[in-house]
């Protein structure tokens, strides 16, 4: 699956979920996920200057009845952190938070940030999965969604290169 | 000039706006003029403005009200941009400036040093920003930013003094309950769907 055909299942996955506000700020691997969810006329799309205001503009649709989803790159999520601490794990409140995972196994760039990721995830104790199989997409979308919701704790899902199409996938070397 | 006279204004048009509070003083003094559960305290400094616009535009029929402070809005200078991106309709900003960080110790903030909210509003894109002068003028510019149609952000020049209030009665999962339940009963929609299956699956 090429990139494009990536994020139109991913975009498809989370409308299926019932996702109609998504926050983002951008990473080139995330670019054509970024794109589909511009095109989409059934989101509302708010790009953000830095990743904690869409944790704030995610929150506060929340309480007056969005399901929302916040993408960015896990450098974002660390930019994040006070308000998913003090917003989201204080007052309850769920999000479906969509990491790109930079400094992935086998990246050059970023590998402090890769490192640090997964243990910050479990140290803030929210659940997340890390993805690579694009086709798993859909159906781990909405099974994230229903673990936020439930939960209502955020919920990590962590986009790897070859899940958005940008490296093959494992299966297929 | 103090916060508690302005809010009074504010407190007699609000209507059943909802209004987002920044950490801090100016909370409580809110829920004394306004008490309901269409009040949602912020605990995270910066992130008011963020909220507010998130619940501008999720519910765009209702408005929404900021009560920011200068140090709250300094950390999240961001959002000035993004509110001017997303133009939504239904926001009214207010800012209370004292110049310190009131909550945190009564440090000076940027503001004390020269800094101006208004001018770094505008300067986002949000044309309609301006700097009430008096406590009149602050009425006037509620009032019109509560029957406009546009974004507006309001910046108004207070004192320390702090109203004679009483303690937030409710904690932080009680306001997110009852925040949500008067929206969708004021708003005639569903939020909290029942999450419970038919049988244990």
């Amino acid at each position: 699956m090429n990139s494009t055909e990536a994020a139109q299942a991913i975009l498809k996955a989370l409308r299926g979920a019932g996702i109609n506000l998504v926050a983002t700020l951008p990473d080139i691997n995330l670019s054509e996920l970024l794109r589909a969810v511009e095109e989409s006329r059934e989101l509302i799309h708010v790009p953000v200057c830095r990743e904690e205001e869409g944790i704030g503009v995610c929150a506060g649709a929340y309480l007056v009845g969005k399901k929302c989803a916040a993408i960015m790159q896990n450098g974002g999520f660390f930019n994040s952190n006070n308000a998913i601490v003090s917003t989201l794990l204080q007052y309850q409140i769920p999000l479906l938070l969509l990491i790109y995972y930079a400094g992935d196994i086998g990246d050059r760039t970023f590998s402090t940030t890769g490192s640090l990721t997964e243990p910050v995830l479990q140290a803030l104790g929210i659940r997340y999965y890390v993805m690579r199989e694009t086709e798993d997409a859909p159906e781990l979308i909405r099974r994230a969604q229903i673990l936020t919701e439930d939960s209502k704790r955020p919920v990590a899902l962590l986009l790897t290169k070859e899940l958005l199409g940008r490296r093959p996938a494992l299966k297929a070397l | 000039m103090q916060r508690f006279d302005c809010l009074k204004k504010l407190a007699q048009v609000a209507g059943d706006s909802l209004v987002v509070s920044s950490a801090g003083a100016v909370t409580l003094e809110w829920n004394a003029l306004r008490p309901g559960d269409g009040n949602f305290r912020v605990r995270t400094l910066g992130l008011c403005s963020s909220i507010a616009l998130g619940m501008a535009l999720g519910l765009p029929e209702r408005k929404v009200i900021a009560l920011d402070g200068d140090g709250s809005l300094l950390m999240n200078l961001s959002s000035l941009p993004t509110i001017a991106r997303m133009k939504p309709m239904n926001l009214v900003h207010i800012v209370f400036d004292n110049e310190v960080y009131e909550a945190s110790g009564s440090k000076k903030t940027a503001t004390g040093a020269g800094a101006d909210l208004v001018g770094l509003a505008r300067a986002a894109g949000i044309d309609n920003a301006r700097w009430a002068e008096s406590v009149d003028g602050f009425a006037q510019a509620v009032e019109k930013a509560m029957i406009g149609d546009a974004v507006s952000f309001i910046g108004v020049k207070v004192g320390t003094e702090r109203g004679p209030v009483s303690p937030y009665p409710i904690d932080e999962v009680e306001n997110k309950y009852r925040f949500i339940r008067y929206v969708e009963k004021s708003a005639n929609i569903e939020i909290l769907k029942s999450n419970l299956p038919a049988s244990y699956d």
